[in-house]
C-alpha cells in the first residue's frame, strides 16, 4: 500500500505541498433485538485521498480508482480545485513547519476480533439478548457489536511516510420495559452502543454482557413506577460515562481550533473561547483540569500521528481552571498565531479524516476530565442533598458550546450522605463556564474510564469520527435539575 | 456515471454467483464535489466518487449482509462469499417471509449534471461579495452531487434511478447577529446565489442588538426551516412501524385516531414533480403518493417488505437499505399548505416569535415524542403583529404532537428542504404558527 501511495504522490502536478491517504476499512456489525440478529454484516471500503495546498489554496479528491487513468484523474481534479480556489482567496493558508516521518503504528491488541469466530459472537449477543428478559414488562431487548479496522496509509511532499493499522471494537446492550403507558430504557455499560476502544475482543469479554443484563433489565422494570426527577436547584453527581459526554460536548468541541476560527460556522457552529480569552479565561473551578491526549492506551481516540502526520500527544486544554491550549492543525496554529503572537507551538495533532474520500478535520482526540482523589462511596457521603446521574439519554448544547442540556437514563436521589431512591427522567441544564466553575470534586484513578464516543458528527459533507473520553464520577454544586416538565 | 446497462450486467452477475433462492443487490456510484466558505473565502473544496455493493442473501430465514466498494470481479466474488458466508452462520429469523416481487416502477427521467468547481465558486463568491459590501462575514457550503442507484433481486427486481443535486446554504455572521438561507434545486443554474446570500444578509441586519426574552410559554411562527428540523424527528419516530408496534412510539395504537389538530395534513409524497423524486425505495419497490395524517386522523404508517409481511399490511415503499435496524420512513414529506403568506401569518400574531431555524435538536423521549433544541440564526420578536426586534437564542422542550394540536396557521409557500441529513429524499414545508411553544432557558447570543 505504501508502494501505491508513493505512486500517487509521484503523479500529482507540482503544488507547494501535497500529501495521499490510501485507506482501507474492514468492519463488522452485529445487532440482536428480542433475541433475533437483526442485523448480520462485513462492510469493506478501500480508496485515496490526494490533498494539495498551492497558490495558497487547498484542494483534495478522492476516489476509489487504483488505475492509472483514475489515480491522474484525481490528482489533477485536486489540482484544478486548489487552483479554483485559489483565485477567489483572501489570503493564503501557510502551515506551521514539520518533521518528515517514517513509522509504523499499530494498536495493540489482545484478541482480534475478526478472528474470533462469528457464531461465538452471535452466540455471546443472544445470551446477553435474552437474559435481559427478567420480568414481562420488558418489551424490548437489544445488543450490539462492531469491530472496525482502518489500515491507512499517509505519505506526504515533505517527506513522510507512515503505515498505520487503528483497531477498535464496541459491545453494549439494552432493555426497554413498558407498563402500556409509561417506556424506560437501561444500557450497559453505556448508552449509544455501549462502550468503545481502540481494544480487540477482550473489552467485550470484560463487560460481562451475559451477567450484567438482568440487572440492567430490572432497572428499566423499576423506573416505570418510579418518581419523575424533582425540579430544583441540587448537587449533582455525574456518573463518568454521563460526564464523558458533558466533557465531549462543552470542552471538546469548545476548543477546536477550527470551530473557533471561523471555519465550522456554516455547519457546527463556533465557539465562546475565542482567542483573547487563551491563558486567562476561567473555564472551570481550580480543581479541573482537562486535556487532550491521544496517546491513552485503549482509548478511542488513540493513535500515532494524525491525518497531517503529526505524531499523538498529550495536551492541557484546561489548566487548574483555566483555559491554556485548543486542539489545532498545521494550518490553524498559524491562524492562530496571526491573533496571538506568543502562541509558540505547532500543531497538536487532532487532524483526522473518517475515511478516504474526506479531508482531515480537527477532531477530539480522548478529551479527558484528569482524576482528582476522591473515591464514589466518600462524593456521595459528602453530600447532603444530590442527584446522582448516569448513562446518557439526551444531549443538545447552543452553537456556540454555552447552554447544554442533558437527560439520562436513570437517577438516584442523594440524602443526608446516602444513595436512596431512583428517579426516572432526569436531565439538567446548565452554561459552560458556571456549570464547570461549580465542579467541587472528582474521583480518583481508580475509577476512570475512558469512554468511547464513536458518533461525534462535524464538517460538510459529514463526517462521524470516533473520539475517547476519560472520566471518573465528579460533583457539581447547585445544578439545575429536572429541567424537562412534561414526559 | 457507470450507466443503467453496466449496472444491470454487475447485478445479474452478482446474483448469479449468488447462487441461493433469495439474494438482492443494491449498487451505488455517486461523484460528489462541495465548496465550502468560511471567514469570507473559500477555505475547504472536495470531489470525490465511489461506488457501493450490497448483498443481502438469505438461506432458509437466515439474513447475512456484505457491502464493498469495487465492481470488479474478484471483489464481486469476495461481497457475495461474506454475504453467504454470513447468512450460514446466521440464526433465523421467524417473521422474516420473503423479498419483495418485482411490481411495475414509473420510470423518472431526470438529466444528470456534472458540476465544476468553477460554478459553485463563482456562487459562493456572490454571496462572499454582498458579505463584504455590508462589511459582515460570509460562511457556507455549495454541495453538487450525481447519484446512481440499482437494485435487483432474485425475485425478478430491477429498479434503477439517476439524479443530480444541488444544495447552497449560507450562514452570515455579523457583529452580534447571524442569519441563514439555502436552496436546493437539480443543477447549480436552479440556485439564484443572490438571493440566498440577501435572504442571509437581512436576517443578520435585522437580527442587530438582540434583547434577552423570558423563557417561557410563546406564540411562535417556525419558519419552513425550523419545522423541517422538527418534523425529520416525525419521520423517523411518528409513522414506523418497528416502534409503533413495540409500544415505544408516542403513535401506537392510534391508527384511524386523531393524533394532531384537523389543520394538519401529512402526505409522503415521491413522486411530486415538486421535489427530488424517487420512484422506488432500496428494496427496489415502487413508491407512491402516501396520507400519512389527514385532517388530524392518523391513516397509515410506512412500510417495507419486512414489516408488511409481519404484520399483514401493504408495503408502502418505504425500506432503508439492509440491515436496517431503524424500521422504515418516509423522506419526502409534506405538510398540506394553508393560504397565508409569511408576512400575513405575522400580521396574526399579537406577541411572539418568529424562528428561523433549530439547532442541534434530540430526542427526550420517544413515548411522548419530545424533543428539545436551540434556536439558531435568526429568532425575531412579533408584537401586534410587526417584527419589531431580534431576540437572544433559546432552549425549548417540546412535544410534536402538542404542537401539531396547536397549530393556528399554516403558511401557503412550501419550500424544498433536505430530508433527516441524509439526503435521500427531500421535504416540502411550510411555515406554522403555533401556539404555547415551550422554551426553557437561554443562552448569551
Amino acid at each position: 500500500m505504501k508502494k501505491q501511495a508513493l505512486e500517487i504522490l509521484r503523479r500529482i502536478p507540482k503544488v507547494d505541498y501535497a500529501d495521499v491517504r490510501v485507506v482501507e476499512k474492514e468492519s463488522e456489525y452485529i445487532a440482536t433485538k428480542d433475541g433475533v440478529v437483526e442485523a448480520l454484516e462485513s462492510s469493506k471500503s478501500l480508496g485515496f485521498g490526494v490533498r494539495v495546498l498551492t497558490n495558497g489554496s487547498w484542494g483534495f479528491a478522492g476516489s476509489n480508482n487504483f488505475s492509472k487513468i483514475g489515480i491522474e484523474k484525481t490528482a489533477r481534479k485536486a489540482v484544478l480545485i486548489a487552483q479554483t480556489s485559489s483565485k477567489y482567496k483572501s489570503c493564503d493558508v501557510r502551515l506551521t513547519p514539520l518533521k518528515a516521518v517514517k513509522a509504523d503504528y499499530k494498536t495493540p491488541v489482545k484478541e482480534d476480533p475478526f478472528k474470533v469466530p462469528m457464531e461465538s459472537k452471535i452466540n455471546l449477543l443472544i445470551a446477553a439478548d435474552n437474559a435481559q428478559r427478567v420480568s414481562d414488562k420488558i418489551v424490548i431487548s437489544q445488543t450490539s457489536f462492531s469491530a472496525n479496522k482502518e489500515t491507512k496509509t499517509f505519505v506526504s511532499s515533505i517527506g513522510s511516510e507512515i503505515v498505520q493499522e487503528i483497531l477498535w471494537t464496541g459491545a453494549g446492550i439494552e432493555a426497554s420495559a413498558s407498563d402500556g403507558s409509561d417506556f424506560q430504557n437501561r444500557s450497559y455499560p453505556n448508552s449509544h452502543g455501549g462502550q468503545f476502544a481502540t481494544r480487540g475482543f477482550e473489552l467485550v469479554r470484560e463487560m460481562d454482557l451475559i451477567g450484567n443484563a438482568p440487572r440492567i433489565a430490572g432497572e428499566a422494570v423499576s423506573l416505570l413506577t418510579a418518581p419523575i426527577c424533582p425540579t430544583a436547584e441540587f448537587d449533582l453527581i455525574l456518573d463518568s460515562n454521563q460526564l464523558a459526554l458533558q466533557i465531549h460536548e462543552s470542552c471538546g468541541h469548545a476548543t477546536e481550533l477550527d470551530r473557533v476560527l471561523g471555519y465550522e460556522a456554516s455547519y457546527a457552529g463556533t465557539s465562546f473561547l475565542t482567542p483573547e480569552k487563551l491563558g486567562k479565561f476561567k473555564y472551570g473551578s481550580k480543581i479541573v483540569n482537562l486535556t487532550a491526549d491521544a496517546t491513552i492506551s485503549g482509548g478511542l481516540g488513540t493513535f500515532g500521528y494524525d491525518d497531517e502526520g503529526v505524531p499523538a500527544q498529550k495536551v492541557y486544554l484546561v489548566k487548574d481552571g483555566i483555559f491554556v491550549d485548543y486542539q489545532t492543525s498545521r494550518e490553524t496554529v498559524e491562524e492562530l498565531k496571526k491573533i496571538v503572537p506568543k502562541y509558540k507551538a505547532g500543531s497538536n495533532g487532532t487532524m483526522r479524516a473518517v475515511g478516504w474520500g474526506y479531508i482531515p478535520l480537527i477532531r477530539m482526540t480522548n478529551v479527558n476530565l484528569e482524576p482528582g482523589a476522591w473515591k464514589m462511596q466518600d462524593l456521595i457521603s459528602d453530600t447532603k442533598r444530590g442527584i446522582l446521574m448516569s448513562t446518557n439519554k439526551s444531549w443538545s448544547i447552543d452553537d456556540k458550546r454555552l447552554n447544554f442540556q442533558f437527560g439520562t437514563e436513570i437517577a438516584w436521589e442523594i440524602k443526608n450522605g446516602k444513595k436512596a431512591r431512583i428517579f426516572k427522567n432526569p436531565t439538567y441544564q446548565g452554561m459552560t463556564p458556571k456549570f464547570w466553575g461549580s465542579c467541587d470534586a472528582i474521583c480518583g484513578r481508580d475509577e476512570w474510564v475512558v469512554w468511547g464516543t464513536p458518533n461525534c458528527g462535524k464538517g460538510q459533507p459529514s463526517q462521524v469520527m470516533y473520539t475517547g473520553h476519560g472520566a471518573s464520577p465528579a460533583r457539581f454544586r447547585k445544578v439545575k435539575v429536572g429541567v424537562v416538565k412534561k414526559w | 456515471m457507470v450507466t443503467e446497462n453496466k449496472l444491470k450486467k454487475i447485478a445479474k452477475e452478482v446474483l448469479r454467483i449468488s447462487k441461493v433462492a433469495e439474494s438482492e443487490v443494491l449498487l451505488l456510484v455517486g461523484e460528489h464535489g462541495l465548496t465550502r466558505f468560511a471567514n469570507n473565502q473559500i477555505h475547504q473544496n472536495v470531489a470525490w466518487e465511489d461506488v457501493g455493493i450490497s448483498v443481502r442473501i438469505i438461506n432458509n430465514k437466515k439474513i447475512g449482509v456484505a457491502s464493498g466498494n469495487s465492481f470488479k470481479q474478484t471483489d464481486l466474488n469476495n461481497v457475495v462469499e461474506r454475504a453467504s458466508q454470513l447468512s450460514k452462520l446466521q440464526k433465523e429469523d421467524p417473521n422474516y417471509i420473503c423479498l419483495p416481487e418485482a411490481k411495475k416502477i414509473d420510470r423518472i427521467k431526470e438529466s444528470v449534471y456534472d458540476s465544476k468547481p468553477e460554478e459553485r465558486a463563482e456562487a459562493v463568491d456572490i454571496i462572499i461579495r454582498k458579505a463584504k459590501d455590508n462589511n459582515i462575514i460570509a460562511s457556507g457550503a455549495f454541495d453538487s452531487s450525481t447519484t446512481e442507484i440499482a437494485v435487483a433481486n432474485s425475485r425478478g427486481v430491477w429498479a434503477y434511478h439517476a439524479a443530480s443535486s444541488s444544495d447552497l446554504s449560507t450562514i452570515i455572521l455579523g457583529a452580534d447577529s447571524t442569519g441563514f438561507a439555502s436552496k436546493l434545486g437539480r443543477k447549480p443554474e436552479q440556485i439564484n446565489a443572490e438571493e440566498v446570500a440577501n435572504k442571509a444578509i437581512q436576517k443578520v441586519l435585522e437580527g442587530k442588538n438582540p434583547q434577552e426574552v423570558k423563557p417561557s410559554e410563546w406564540d411562535v411562527i417556525l419558519e419552513p426551516q425550523a419545522v423541517n428540523e422538527m418534523m425529520t424527528f416525525f419521520s423517523w419516530l411518528g409513522p414506523n412501524p418497528r416502534i409503533y408496534f413495540e409500544q415505544a412510539s408516542n403513535l401506537s395504537g392510534k391508527v384511524g385516531k386523531k393524533i394532531f389538530g384537523s389543520n394538519i395534513t401529512i402526505i409522503d409524497d415521491p413522486l411530486n414533480k415538486s421535489t427530488f423524486q424517487m420512484p422506488f425505495d432500496f428494496e427496489g419497490y415502487p413508491k407512491k403518493r402516501l396520507e400519512i395524517v389527514k385532517n388530524g386522523i392518523l391513516k397509515s404508517l410506512v412500510y417495507d417488505s419486512y414489516y408488511a409481511n409481519k404484520y399483514k399490511k401493504e408495503n408502502s415503499g418505504h425500506a432503508l437499505p439492509a440491515p436496517n435496524t431503524n424500521g422504515p420512513m418516509p423522506f419526502h414529506l409534506v405538510i398540506a399548505p394553508g393560504k397565508k403568506s409569511l408576512d400575513e401569518m405575522i400580521k396574526n400574531v399579537k406577541k411572539g416569535l418568529l424562528v428561523t431555524r433549530l439547532w442541534y435538536v434530540r430526542v427526550l423521549n420517544p413515548r411522548s415524542l419530545n424533543i428539545t433544541g436551540m434556536t439558531r440564526d435568526g429568532t425575531f420578536i412579533i408584537r401586534n403583529g410587526e417584527i419589531i426586534g431580534a431576540a437572544k437564542n433559546l432552549r425549548f422542550n417540546q412535544s410534536i404532537p402538542e404542537a401539531l394540536n396547536n397549530v393556528v396557521e399554516i403558511g401557503r409557500d412550501l419550500e424544498l428542504l433536505s430530508s433527516f441529513e441524509t439526503e435521500i429524499g427531500t421535504n416540502r414545508m411550510p411555515s406554522l404558527h403555533i401556539k404555547n411553544w415551550n422554551f426553557t432557558s437561554g443562552t448569551e447570543f
